[in-house]
């Protein structure tokens, strides 16, 4: 019997090995990759840490750091590790995993879900046209260039405007491809102001803000993309179809939380992040099943990730000790100038604040943000600017909650 | 009336200035027409004509010139001198069809090749439909399509036990909803309209199918239907229930007979293609391919898309094929639970040219909708337009209104190798003495593979060939087998023997990497070779987390660069060179 399983070696998911484990507790960690890191290992452009350690560090950097914590405890790690089911009888978490080695049952009494999450694909956002060679998503080229030093073609075009195709198209610019086009359907980029700035404009990468790629066309590679600006609402504009020609074409288009595995034990799932419903300690709707990181939602920084594992460490704590106590129910909803919230619920009366991740639907200077139930705002504060590139944190003490049953985030 | 005089009063009628020409029933039309929707109907017409047996459809079309093309290659010099020895019968082209006549003809003592354009069989249509096995009711009475669905469905248990490969009868609900004759329900009263949809047309249904020789039919109203299909529409009236409908996997079915047939010692060529025949007379002598030629004693054209082109080198025109594009909607696995049957909600007046398609299980667990139906020029035109996904959508939700449509997971198109007689074409040229035709092979095609395999053989007969037992024929042959579907014990086992069992390199479906190898070694050597034989990349993510990583193993187990790495053919490698400043 282990106290708990930790399924995904990222690092969200070494962060709460290593915290659980340093608290005494019989840490398995199960990782399907053959080294730990997760995603991080393919990173290896810097703005990592600089939050949690004051410097900036690569993502192999970076995930050394949690890897050495791991290993400095004592936490029984399997690599290599695919999780076949996780199920919970008469309390008990019973995991079955297939290695090289076996298959293996393991029998836990809590579980902490750090899967991260999929990068969406060419079907999910309806991309029309031919289904041939050369198209890919951006983690698969970035896996490409910095795994096995291979390019993913010469002329290239970028779909999305956030973070990752950033990274990307200024990773491919500087291994030497022939062309790159970055397209988009929002106005602005969706990633962070100082990626847009590091390697789109430093490098006069050409960007097409209001694009989308409508076709795919080339029966056997990627031969050409239809473009087609967009409106507001992402519409397609007839008249402005566009033949640009190009041999592959790179997908970062969103991530989808890999929550299904978590549904699949009995777990609600909030439709607005996609991720599982939690608590303030990270606790989903199935008692003594954890969910920690990317899964939860797409955080910014790694770093704001990694810190949601110090409290569910804690979560994971109380609820091994039994002294988790249920009783306060209070459910947390964005507001309409708000897209998502998290945690979705307040549980438990102890600790005196907790930490709020909303991401705002608007953007705004100087902005209002409330935490209203009933019409009534029971707290609020000023910042300087919001966007919905950017997620925000806020802490909400528990006093002003107590006796309310749905509290609201919203921005003014 | 004779042909001539029928062809001439619809041809009459028309605006265009056309020419037409009847030989032994085949009508060949000559002229130009502005519209591909004219050279459409216009072939369908006369083909509708009672009495004619094929349509050669020579009309041009204004701005795109000739519709059919002529052949798939230039022939060069030298492409004859190769001899790649005799056959006494050669196949051309590498589909469903194609590859369960080859397994048909192993069964026998005498030589068999099958040549095919394509690296790998089942490229064409037989990769890109929904895996129904029809149950006979659709086609009319006299045609060969009913008569070979009736037999090719019954015999779907026994070919998919020997050769491995999942089927399952499903059963087929066709439903009567209060849309079902939407545009007469303003001429009939209410009440009437509801009676006739309830209590009349069921049983019109069931008295057709019967009368097409499906057996069991049920009529199901109220409660009975959603008893068999909880979650279908709440307006559907009344509901036919026909339990021999099935499902398969049409490449997996493909791959298995090829696999099996290759066993039996028939030779498979590919990439390879037809580029005209040597002719002796009335008959042919050789098949002349791109890499050689093949000496024969007869030939079967089974070239699916192109068996229209094909029969033209060998002097044997007396169809064009019109290409009818079709698009289906796959769905996420973990909505297996929403359909159990196969789904159709009858429409009066039908689609012309579809049975309208629907909503089908897979034999994998996926819920698949569609085919649409579409006429397009251009015979390699498996494209989809965004708009088509939506149309999808839209017309098969009311059978399922709350179903989550946002759980697809990928989209494709097949290609119909319609003819314009609509029915399939299995009989001896007219005008070469040992030349075959299995053409115009469409729905329901894969329902009738087996018997269009016999039927073929007794056309053979009929010409000639001589078939002699041959007692070391072994009809069975396994697929690969699947960690997924092992239990604990079984998978332990296998690991302690060989650790790559226990390597999941496909987490969406549970592959192994002893599975990717297996396919290697039965002679997949691109990724979606590797694909079709072990549903690795058909999972939700679609090839996101595995693509790199099976690409490496076929890297490693071919033992070449993981930039020459195919998707599928040649020139279709996935990556590009070496990054920056790694170039030696």
């Amino acid at each position: 019997m282990k106290d708990v399983v930790v399924i995904g070696g990222g690092p969200s998911g070494l962060a709460v090995s290593s915290e659980l484990a340093k608290k005494g507790y019989d840490v398995v960690l199960l990782e399907r990759n053959d080294e730990l890191g997760g995603l991080l290992q393919q990173c290896i452009h810097d703005g990592f840490g600089t939050d949690l350690f004051g410097e900036s560090l690569s993502g192999p950097e970076f995930a050394d750091i949690f890897i050495s914590r791991v290993r400095g405890e004592d936490v029984d790690i399997k690599l290599e590790a695919y999780v076949r089911s996780v199920n919970k009888e008469e309390g008990l978490f019973n995991i079955v995993t297939v290695t090289p080695k076996s298959v293996e049952e393991l029998e836990a009494r809590s579980v902490v879900y750090a899967i991260g999450c999929r990068e969406r694909n060419q079907f999910e956002i309806k991309i029309g046209g031919t289904r041939p060679s050369g198209v890919y998503t951006a983690g698969t080229v970035q896996r490409l260039i910095n795994l096995y030093g291979i390019l993913p073609g010469k002329d290239v075009v970028i779909l999305g405007g956030g973070d990752v195709g950033m990274i990307v198209a200024r990773h491919l610019f500087l291994e030497g491809v022939n062309s790159i086009l970055m397209v988009y359907p929002e106005e602005f980029f969706s990633g962070l102001p100082r990626n847009a700035q590091q390697c789109i404009l430093d490098f006069d990468i050409p960007y097409r803000p209001r694009t989308i790629v409508r076709d795919i066309l080339g029966d056997k590679k990627v031969k050409a993309v239809e473009l087609v600006d967009v409106d507001e609402d992402w519409e397609p504009i007839p008249g402005t179809e566009e033949i640009y020609h190009c041999d592959s074409v790179i997908l970062s288009v969103g991530l989808v939380p890999y929550s299904e595995k978590l549904e699949d034990l009995g777990a609600r799932v909030d439709k607005k992040t996609s991720g599982p419903m939690i608590n303030e300690y990270f606790e989903t709707t199935v008692d003594g099943a954890f969910s920690v990181g990317n899964l939860i939602q797409i955080f910014d920084y790694v770093d704001d990730a990694v810190k949601t594992s110090f409290t569910a460490a804690e979560g994971v704590e109380r609820y091994l000790e039994n002294e988790s106590k249920k009783d306060l129910g209070i459910e947390l909803k964005p507001g309409d100038n708000v897209r998502t919230v998290t945690p979705q619920r307040v549980d438990e009366r102890t600790g005196e604040k907790f930490s709020v991740f909303f991401r705002p639907a608007i953007e705004k200077e100087d902005p209002k943000v409330e935490v209203m139930s009933k019409g009534e705002v029971l707290e609020s504060c000023v910042k300087r600017y919001v966007s919905p590139s950017i997620l925000e944190e806020i802490s909400i003490s528990k006093d002003i909650l107590l006796g309310e049953e749905e509290v609201i985030i919203d921005v003014r | 009336m004779r042909i001539d005089a029928k062809v001439n009063r619809k041809i009459k009628g028309l605006p265009y200035d056309i020419s037409f020409e009847v030989k032994d029933n085949i009508v060949s039309l000559e002229g130009k027409v502005e519209e591909y929707s004219d050279w459409v109907k216009i072939g369908s017409e006369i083909g509708d004509i009672e009495g004619v047996e094929g349509v050669i459809n020579d009309l041009e079309c204004e701005g795109k010139g000739s519709i059919v093309p002529k052949g798939f290659i230039e022939k060069s010099e030298g492409d004859e001198d190769v001899k790649m020895g005799g056959y006494d019968v050669v196949i051309i082209g590498g589909g469903i069809i194609g590859c369960a006549l080859a397994r048909e003809l192993s069964k026998y003592q005498i030589k068999v090749a099958l040549v095919e354009k394509e690296p790998d069989v089942s490229l064409g249509q037989s990769r890109a439909n929904n895996g129904m096995v029809h149950p006979g009711l659709a086609p009319s009475k006299d045609s060969l399509k009913r008569s070979l669905n009736i037999k090719g469905n019954e015999m779907y248990e026994d070919l998919c036990e020997e050769l491995d490969v999942p089927f399952k009868r499903v059963g087929s609900l066709i439903l009567i909803t209060s849309r079902t004759m939407e545009g007469y329900k303003k001429y009939i009263p209410d009440p009437i309209y509801k009676f006739f949809l309830k209590f009349i047309l069921p049983w019109i249904v069931k008295k057709k199918g019967e009368v097409n020789g499906v057996k069991d039919i049920e009529i199901l109203r109220g409660t009975e239907i959603h008893e068999e299909e909880k979650k279908v529409t709440q307006d559907v009236l009344s509901a036919v229930k026909i339990p021999s409908t099935g499902i398969v996997d049409p490449y997996q079915l493909t791959i298995a007979l090829f696999e099996n047939s290759e066993k039996n010692g028939v030779d498979f060529y590919f990439e390879t293609k037809v580029v005209d025949f040597v002719k002796l007379g009335r008959s042919v002598k050789g098949v002349i391919t791109d890499k050689g030629t093949l000496g024969c004693e007869y030939v079967v054209n089974a070239a699916g898309l192109y068996s229209d082109v094909v029969a033209e080198l060998a002097g044997a025109r007396e169809y064009t094929i019109h290409p009818r594009k079709g698009v289906e909607l796959l769905f996420n696995k973990r909505l297996k639970g929403w359909v159990d049957h196969c789904l159709a909600e009858l429409k009066i007046p039908s689609h012309p040219t579809s049975k309208g398609g629907g909503i089908n299980p897979t034999v994998h667990g996926n819920i698949i909708w569609g085919p649409t139906a579409e006429e397009i020029a251009d015979r390699n035109d498996t494209s989809v337009e965004r708009e088509k996904i939506d149309e999808i959508m839209e017309r098969y939700s009311s059978i399922l209104p709350d179903f989550p449509k946002e759980g697809f997971i990928r989209y494709f198109a097949g290609v119909r190798a319609a003819t314009f007689t609509e029915d399939f074409v299995i009989r001896p040229a007219r005008d070469v003495r040992n030349f075959l035709h299995v053409a115009g092979i469409q729905s329901p095609g894969i329902a009738s593979v087996p018997a269009i395999a016999e039927y073929s053989i007794e056309r053979l007969k009929d010409m000639g060939l001589e078939l002699d037992e041959d007692e070391s024929f072994d009809g069975t042959r396994s697929s690969i087998d699947r960690a997924a579907e092992m239990d604990k014990e079984v998978l332990e086992r296998r690991i302690e023997k060989d650790s790559r069992w226990g390597n999941i390199v496909c987490t969406c479906e549970m592959v192994s990497e002893a599975e990717i190898l297996d396919a290697i070694e039965r002679g997949a050597d691109s990724f979606d070779a590797v694909k079709r034989r072990t549903r690795a990349g058909m999972g939700e993510c679609q090839e996101s987390y595995c693509l790199l990583r099976i690409s490496e193993i076929i890297s490693r187990e071919m033992d070449i660069p993981l930039n020459e790495v195919r998707k599928e053919w040649r020139d279709s490698e996935f990556f590009d060179g070496v990054v920056r400043g790694e170039e030696p």
